[in-house]
């Protein structure tokens, strides 16, 4: 039992990495079953990216990081949707035109700093380890945004993932909905990388969730299951990252995608056809919270 | 080879896609491209060599330095510019020692083209990573008795290649040896003064936890214990591991280390969260940036007092 607790209870960093991974593992379980059925994974990564030039430019001028990462998020989102409604261009490319183009200006910021290497690297890598209880705070509130506005918005929501047409015809605009869609996967990216990383946050936003969808057919069932999926992740992650003194943020993707392929292996064994969510999927009055 | 190893690798080719452009900001010392003059150019690959070889050298040539101040070495990779700077030098001054692993391939062709590369770690006393010194046991470039390339954090060692520089300069047709005398007598003067700071700390709390293994050859030269550091690593790059952290945190409260010190490089939040763990506080040590006035004596008289003030 010891080397399932103690490393926890002897070390409070780790303790609060912990926390702070849980936190993360739940946002991204709700934001990130929506972005596995709208199909929304590359801009899911175009935002975890693009919010580079609004932190590095954020850091340059002495602004909070947390700042310039929302106003790089809304320039991505503003950007893609420009781009798509005045546009014939698919969304793919015009995502992938504003993330090279983000990164880009993200680099160009950086070169005007010679001392910033370090800080690029921690927002891409993160420092889960490092996570303060300040950032606890900030990861609380983020998961309470997060599950307010799929709860509000969780009809419309439902009907944009399985049937977007119908959701235009029951009035409920796909487009806009879309957007509102987009800032909750926003607020999970930007709110989590300081803590763990863009490249840990769009882990855990893909990851658990592709394997809820796997498991289970129901909206909520899938968010359940991405939930307990994201949450084991943290903890073995962390685990492993003791054990086997590895990095820790890294071993939590790690094992989270290992975790998918595991289930994915297991139920292709088992003959369980591994599916999409059909789109003729009988919808259930299943209430996201 | 092992994971972490693995993921700074994974954070380089990461890391590629944002670190070339730092290399246009080098600074120049005299552009070569504007002047016609054919006064001797010598390349040196970090700024705190850099300055020492200036002072060396004085007026007899132009010395470019290819790392920007306030980069950090392990890091850094070259622009082209900077390249070619290497391969038209008359001399090529690196730290060697992995230090430039951006700049092998560049200096080995310069080398082909008979280019003389003066290796500033062939001149010296090696120091080796010793056993408890937290570097990673797995790696062998990291190991104990692996070779530690920050020489600048002491002066005598500093002093060593000097000696051998001058006729390193006359070998490349530079006559750079006026200075020489007074500058090794000013290295010595430094380090008298450095122990005198340095000394004024109580053996007992003479313990040093840094951001990377940086400090070993200034606590060989003046009796001071490394404990440990937040990368337990010869180079700033990787992640430490829970299990590292862990271990880090018991070192410090059975040492009672005053301080933990970061540089360029240090995942900071991760220094800061070992500091509230074990009630120790966090001072930015600069250990690879020259200070305001470029000079290699006032470098190492901060980073003297820096210590002595955080520690006593």
């Amino acid at each position: 039992l010891t080397w399932w607790i103690s490393p926890f209870t002897d070390n409070p960093f780790l303790l609060r990495a912990l926390l702070a991974g849980l936190l993360v593992a739940l946002s991204c379980a709700i934001a990130g079953t929506f972005v596995v059925l709208r199909g929304l994974a590359f801009l899911g990564d175009a935002l975890a990216h693009g919010i580079l030039p609004g932190v590095a430019g954020a850091l340059l001028l002495g602004a909070p990081g947390l700042l310039g990462a929302a106003v790089g998020a809304v320039a991505m989102i503003a950007g893609v949707n420009l781009l798509t409604s005045r546009s014939r261009l698919s969304s793919d490319s015009a995502i992938g035109l504003l993330f090279v183009g983000m990164l880009a200006l993200g680099v160009v910021i950086v070169s005007q700093s010679s001392s910033f290497t370090g800080d690029v690297v921690g927002i891409l890598f993160g420092e889960i380890l490092g996570a303060s209880w300040r950032d606890l705070g900030q990861q609380l509130v983020a998961l309470a945004v997060i599950a307010a506005l799929a709860r509000v918005f969780a009809r419309p929501f439902l009907l944009l993932s399985f049937d977007p047409e119908q959701a235009d015809v029951a009035g409920w605009p796909s487009r806009r909905y879309q957007l509102v869609m987009l800032v909750m996967v926003a607020i999970a990216v930007i709110m989590s990388f300081q803590t763990v990383g863009t490249l840990l946050v769009f882990g855990m936003l893909l990851a658990p969730a592709g394997a809820g969808a796997l498991l289970a057919h129901r909206l909520s069932a899938m968010m359940a299951w991405a939930a307990v999926i994201g949450s084991v992740s943290v903890y073995l992650g962390l685990l492993l990252s003791f054990h086997l003194d590895v990095a820790g943020s890294a071993s939590i993707v790690v094992v989270a995608v290992a975790m998918f392929f595991v289930i994915f292996t297991g139920q292709a064994l088992l003959g369980r056809p591994t599916r999409r969510p059909p789109r003729d999927l009988p919808l259930e009055p299943a209430v996201a919270s | 080879m092992n994971l972490r190893h693995t993921l700074s690798i994974s954070l380089l080719a990461g890391a590629a896609l944002v670190l070339p452009a730092c290399g246009v900001t080098s600074s120049t010392s005299a552009d070569s491209s504007t002047s016609g003059s054919k006064r001797p150019q010598v390349v040196v690959t970090s700024p705190v060599l850099g300055t020492v070889v200036r002072t060396v050298m004085g007026d007899a040539g132009d010395v470019r330095v290819l790392m920007p101040n306030g980069s950090d070495p392990h890091e850094w990779s070259p622009s082209a510019r900077d390249i070619q700077a290497v391969l038209n030098a008359d001399l090529v001054v690196e730290n060697g020692l992995g230090l430039e692993s951006g700049l092998q391939d560049p200096i080995k062709e310069a080398k082909a083209k008979g280019v003389d590369v003066f290796t500033v770690t062939d001149h010296i006393t090696v120091r080796k990573v010793k056993a408890g010194e937290g570097a990673e046991a797995d790696d062998p470039d990291q190991a104990p008795g692996a070779d530690d390339p920050h020489l600048w954090m002491d002066p005598l060692t500093m002093k060593q290649w000097v000696q051998a520089f001058v006729p390193a300069l006359t070998k490349a047709g530079i006559e750079g040896s006026a200075n020489i005398s007074k500058v090794e007598a000013d290295l010595d003067a430094l380090n008298t003064e450095v122990a005198g700071i340095l000394d004024r700390v109580p053996a007992e709390r003479r313990r040093l936890v840094t951001g990377h293994e940086s400090l070993g050859y200034l606590a060989e030269r003046y009796h001071y214990q490394l404990v440990g550091a937040v990368v337990p690593s010869l180079t700033s790059q990787g992640e430490p591991s829970a299990r590292e952290l862990a271990d880090l945190t018991t070192k410090i409260k059975a040492a009672q280390v005053p301080a933990i010190f970061t540089e360029i490089g240090t995942p900071k939040a991760t220094a800061e969260a070992i500091g509230k763990d074990t009630g120790t506080k966090v001072v930015e040590l600069s250990t690879h940036t020259l200070p305001a006035d470029g000079s290699y004596r006032t470098f190492m008289l901060d980073i003297a007092n820096t210590i002595a003030g955080a520690l006593r």
